[in-house]
């Protein structure tokens, strides 16, 4: 029981710390965030389907694609629903992207249709033994696609001079684009690498779950939650915090009840910030008069 | 034409005058109470509905149009209240009990949830909300022996009133007078202190505790208000509905409530009216569509927050209300009566302050006492630590140590309650409630804090007329109903002395008043500051320019690198040694310059041509003209605030410049972005050094390479550590752990990598100690004799002008003096312009 529980939440946990992850990378760059995470994921996961069962594309191309419109998405949300109110100093665009996020999920709705459906996954199919619990290698894959993706973002970081790029911009804007860099381009690209996060958390999920236009919409709100648990200021932090909660999320359900599940990780949230403003992990920053 | 303004004047003054609102507000609400005995059926429900919708419309209006705050969460407080209130009636109490009892609940709940949550802000905030709905959801769902979990609550006994049973027509009655109410105590709240207090908070978090308001109570309050609303409409809700569950308060629907109020117009009387309209009336009528609903209103939400960020009503308010009052009438009231302080009140003593901000000694050991009734001026160059000094002072850094004392102790303790203790202050970059009109920033501030009553009256006439008196007196003469956000330059720094003087404090700190003023205003600016020192003020004033400063003070601190090093009268001050060499640069090592004069090619790398620049409306930078030539070095001397760095600035692409041309290598770069004109080879090595602190030394100077691909990276930076042989040993290491000499040369040798066409440093010496200042300024001789082509600018002007070939002198924005560096070196003008004139 414990360990099928276990296997859940860290599955669950991972995604959480993927679309975080994507909160974190676009609140380092510009300290503001894309609230439409979860429609973001799900249309990583409708666009998976179209591609891979309605249009019957190979998987590895339909995966692919599903990826590369998720990073279009998030620099349209980026160019038109958070730069105008970013440019001008408002936090408007936290509301733009709830409202965004509420467009794209009835666009979908409307379009790729009402019934949720299943993508199919030779993954997903015959269980393994896994300490006496039966798991899909699928959900045993997923916690590891999580923290590769992490490990793969510090090491893009600290490696590649485009990561390097990104680090001098969250670091010091300004001198960052003495140095050339420009900056905007930058965001941009922390933008579509959020939702490309994001949209890969829905690929891995959907065989698991049911593909709909609302799948994402209770996932968002709780990635966001992990973000602001770790502390968003921190890549690894999101991802340690993903996991907890996935955990702790799975523990509830199995233990106390499903309902209970909400009650007490969105208690935990906010018993983690009356503690702990910044998070976890996180740092906190000087205020400049 | 001036029919048509007179007509607009007219209307917008009637439409303003409180009485009108109310007779609207009294009208609505009859005329809604009235409609409820027509209306049949299913429309009375609606209406009954719209005026529930309306009244946590109003609630969050109070939290989000007035205070700024966003909540996701308010269904969650709409929830608690109908609960309260079904189970409460289920449980056999009155529902006339029930639901003030259920408006207690929210109440309590949002204060409980305001505290914690109101301390951060954006996004944290933001989630905070959103737990607590989802916590309240799934606590119906869960807790069923109270809530009935799934199944939800039914079977509530009809309110009763003098035996009258409530049902749908009487519960549409109720509900439309309780949402009159929350609107007319919304006017009421709004236009009174507390509303005035709410928007000053939601405008400038800053500014508002400069005046004495505390930002997290007024939060708080907003909070509470609003959630209070929420639950009381809650409360309606339960017995015209008849059945609750948990499914009926979707998460959903507080965004819904959020973009009634966005939609409507945030902040403005009937804005949720007219958003309650779209929202809730809106869709019933086109109920054939009902399946298109969400996105309807998440695109009209976008549509509003991209095109009309002040919502429906905003638009109207703008057309209409153009009426900005009658300009200042003149006033012969001296400035004491006005403010009503007594002579003689004690003085500000400042003594042992002392701060760091990661490992670096801002200030140590400050101390001065500020006399009523005299000016006391605190100088020193760039980095000097005076802002820091007065920001200790008003309460916005906490000293590491020390003590000020104003009567009580007021070290550590937060701004606002600095400000309520008499301290008054304005800032660098004036912090105005950009939104408020400019008499409503003067009567902000006389409140000092001291809002009393929720709903107390707007301030009177004569607390209006001493806010006028004060305007005339500190010089400013426009209209007082202009918005504080249109006011030109000049007028900005009057109000914000004027706010400030409105508190009726015993000390005013000033923080570069003169910044960005023409001669003119600037002698307007000193009289005005002996003025305020007669009336008993003590004025403490930090300022670059040396003319006022030397003309106005009593008494002058001198600050270097964090330490007081002299005080005394103006003329004992300006004839110390210590003090010119802190400006001056005087350091025993004399520099190197070149062995044989520039001789090189005059063909312009930088040009600039009529450059100007400025920061809002006050040129910092007027019709600048420069050119540096290949090979050459080049200073640019002046004093602090002459537009030393903001010419480096506009000429890297760091600041747009109003007007005039850049030209690099004859390309036009003066609109060009930052990351354009350093690939097009330009290097500016910033003031402060900017190196990026948590990436090694040896990232941080590739980084310098970023737009070159022909790098070969260890031979360039071999040959970089030659001229840097102190970074050798810290390759490795974290830039943010280097000391200040190592950063700057850190940031010279990132700059260099790039291989630029000209070098552009911005005080490199700033903060560092002598030996440093000499080491880099060997290395900086080096590299103009290997031909680099450097622009420099530094405050020791003698040092900057031995190493360079040819020198520009900024006075005020202008170049007032060019020539060879050896001749500008002999002239007595550099110094004036440094330490001011000696009379």
């Amino acid at each position: 029981m414990i360990v099928s529980t276990l296997i859940t939440g860290l599955g669950l946990g991972a995604m959480y710390g993927l679309l975080a992850l994507g909160f974190h990378v676009t609140y380092a760059v510009s300290k503001t965030v894309n609230f439409s995470q979860g429609s973001s994921m799900m249309v990583g996961a409708v666009l998976g389907y179209t591609f891979g069962v309605t249009l019957g594309w190979p998987m590895p191309l339909a995966v692919i694609a599903a990826l590369l419109g998720c990073a279009v998405l998030g620099l349209v949300v980026e160019r038109c629903l958070v730069r105008p109110f970013a440019d001008r100093g408002s936090d408007l665009w936290l509301m733009a992207t709830v409202a965004g996020g509420i467009v794209i999920d009835n666009v979908v709705l409307f379009t790729f249709g009402k019934e949720p459906r299943s993508l199919p996954s030779t993954l997903a199919t015959e269980p393994v033994d896994v300490f006496g619990a039966g798991a899909f290698p699928l959900q045993l894959i997923i916690p590891v696609v999580g923290l590769a993706i992490a490990a793969a973002l510090t090491l893009v970081q600290r490696r590649t001079k485009m990561g390097k790029a990104m680090l001098a911009t969250v670091q010091r804007p300004d001198a960052a684009r003495l140095m050339g860099i420009n900056t905007r381009m930058v965001i941009a690209g922390a933008f579509a690498l959020s939702t490309v996060f994001a949209g890969i958390a829905g690929l891995l999920i959907a065989p698991l779950f049911n593909v709909s236009s609302g799948m994402g919409v209770i996932f968002g709100i709780k990635a966001f939650a992990t973000a602001i648990l770790g502390g968003i200021t921190s890549a690894w932090g999101c991802v340690i915090a993903g996991l907890l909660y996935g955990c702790v999320e799975a523990l509830t359900t199995a233990y106390l009840g499903s309902s209970y599940t909400q009650i007490v990780s969105f208690s935990l949230v906010i018993l983690v910030l009356v503690t702990l403003p910044n998070g976890l992990f996180g740092h906190g920053e000087i205020k400049k008069v | 034409m001036s029919d048509l303004s007179q007509i607009t004047t007219h209307t917008s003054r009637l439409l303003r005058d409180p009485r009108l609102a109310w007779a609207m507000i009294v009208l609505l609400t009859l005329s809604a109470m009235a409609s409820a005995t027509e209306l049949g059926g299913y429309l009375v429900f609606i209406l009954a509905l719209a005026a529930i919708n309306l009244i946590v419309g109003v609630g969050l209006n109070i939290l989000f149009g007035l205070c700024g705050q966003i909540s996701f969460g308010h269904i969650g407080f709409f929830a608690l209240g109908a609960y309260g209130v079904g189970i409460a009636m289920l449980g056999g109490w009155s529902f006339w009990l029930a639901l003030p009892a259920a408006a207690l609940l929210g109440a309590v709940a949002g204060g409980l949830l305001a505290l914690p949550a109101l301390r951060v802000s954006g996004p944290y905030l933001a989630m905070m909300t959103i737990a607590f709905a989802f916590i309240v959801e799934h606590g119906a769902i869960e807790w069923r022996s109270v809530t009935g979990g799934q199944n939800g609550l039914m079977g509530f006994m009809a309110p009763e009133f003098f035996g009258r049973p409530f049902f749908e027509m009487e519960m549409a009655i109720l509900a439309s007078f309780f949402a009159g109410l929350s609107l007319l105590f919304f006017h009421r709240l709004a236009r009174g202190r507390w509303g005035m207090a709410m928007r000053a908070v939601s405008i400038s978090e800053i500014a508002a505790q400069s005046v004495g308001l505390d930002p997290l109570r007024l939060k708080t309050v907003a909070f509470i208000l609003s959630a209070a609303l929420a639950a009381i409409a809650g409360g309606l809700f339960t017995p015209l509905q008849g059945f609750i569950s948990p499914g009926t308060f979707p998460f959903f629907q507080s965004i819904l409530f959020l973009l009634a109020v966005v939609v409507g117009g945030a902040g403005t009387l009937l804005g949720p009216l007219i958003g309650i309209a779209i929202t809730v009336v809106l869709p019933e009528m086109l109920s054939s569509l009902a399946e298109y609903r969400l996105l309807f209103f998440g695109g009209l939400m976008l549509g509003v927050l991209l095109a009309a960020p002040r919502g429906v009503a905003g638009i109207f308010l703008r057309a209409l209300m153009r009426d900005e009052g009658t300009p200042v009438r003149p006033s012969e009231r001296p400035l004491a009566e006005v403010i009503a302080r007594q002579a003689a009140s004690q003085p500000l003593r400042v003594e042992g302050l002392s701060i760091a901000f990661g490992g670096v000694q801002a200030a140590r050991d400050v101390g001065f006492t500020a006399e009523p009734g005299r000016v006391t001026s605190v100088i020193g160059p760039n980095g000097a630590g005076k802002t820091t000094v007065l920001n200790m002072i008003g309460g916005f850094y906490r000293p590491d140590a020390g003590s000020i004392r104003l009567g009580q102790e007021l070290a550590g303790r937060p701004a606002w309650a600095a400000a309520r203790a008499g301290i008054a202050r304005t800032y660098q970059t004036t912090q105005l409630f950009e939104h408020l009109s400019v008499i409503d920033n003067l009567l902000v501030a006389a409140a000092g804090g001291r809002l009393g009553f929720l709903l107390g009256p707007p301030p009177d006439a004569p607390a209006r007329e001493r806010a006028e008196a004060l305007l005339a007196f500190v010089g400013y003469s426009g209209p007082v109903g202009r918005e504080a956000g249109a006011l030109p330059h000049v007028d900005r720094r009057l109000v914000e002395i004027a706010r400030a003087l409105a508190m009726g404090p015993r000390v005013l700190l000033l923080d570069e008043p003169a910044a960005g003023l023409g001669k003119a205003d600037k002698d307007a600016l000193a009289g005005l500051l002996r003025r305020i020192a007669e009336a008993g003020i003590a004025v403490v004033l930090v300022e670059h320019d040396m003319g006022l400063v030397m003309g106005v003070s009593d008494h002058v601190v001198v600050l270097d690198a964090g330490t007081p090093i002299a005080a005394g009268t103006p003329g004992e001050v300006r004839s110390n040694a210590e003090v010119r060499r802190a400006y001056l640069g005087d350091t025993d090592y004399p520099g190197r310059p070149r062995t044989a004069p520039w001789a090189g090619e005059r063909v312009a790398v930088l040009t600039t041509h009529r450059l100007t620049a400025g920061y809002g409306a006050a040129p910092v930078l007027e019709a600048v003209e420069t050119t540096v030539n290949p090979g050459e070095t080049v200073a640019v001397l002046g004093a602090n605030g002459a537009g030393k760095s903001t010419m480096l600035r506009s000429i890297a692409g760091l600041h747009r410049p109003i007007s005039g041309s850049v030209l690099l290598n004859d390309r036009e770069m003066s609109r060009a972005e930052a990351h354009k004109i350093a690939a097009a080879g330009l290097a500016l090595v910033p003031e402060g050094r900017q190196v990026f602190p948590e990436l090694s030394v040896r990232d941080n100077i590739l980084l310098g390479a970023h737009t070159r691909y022909d790098v070969d990276t260890e031979a360039e930076i071999e040959a970089l550590l030659t001229h840097f042989p102190r970074l050798r040993d810290r390759i490795s290491s974290q830039a943010g752990v280097l000391s200040g000499g190592e950063q700057q040369m850190l940031a010279i040798a990132r700059g260099l990598i790039a291989k630029p066409r000209i070098l552009l440093l911005d005080e490199p010496s700033l903060g560092l100690a002598p030996a440093m200042v000499r080491e880099l300024y060997d290395a900086l001789a080096d590299l103009r004799d290997e031909g680099v082509t450097i622009l420099l600018v530094d405050q020791m002007a003698t040092l900057a002008l031995a190493v360079a070939d040819r020198g520009y002198v900024l006075e005020g924005g202008r170049v007032v003096k060019e020539g060879p560096a050896a001749s500008l070196g002999a002239d007595s003008d550099i110094e004036k312009a440094y330490l001011g004139a000696a009379e």
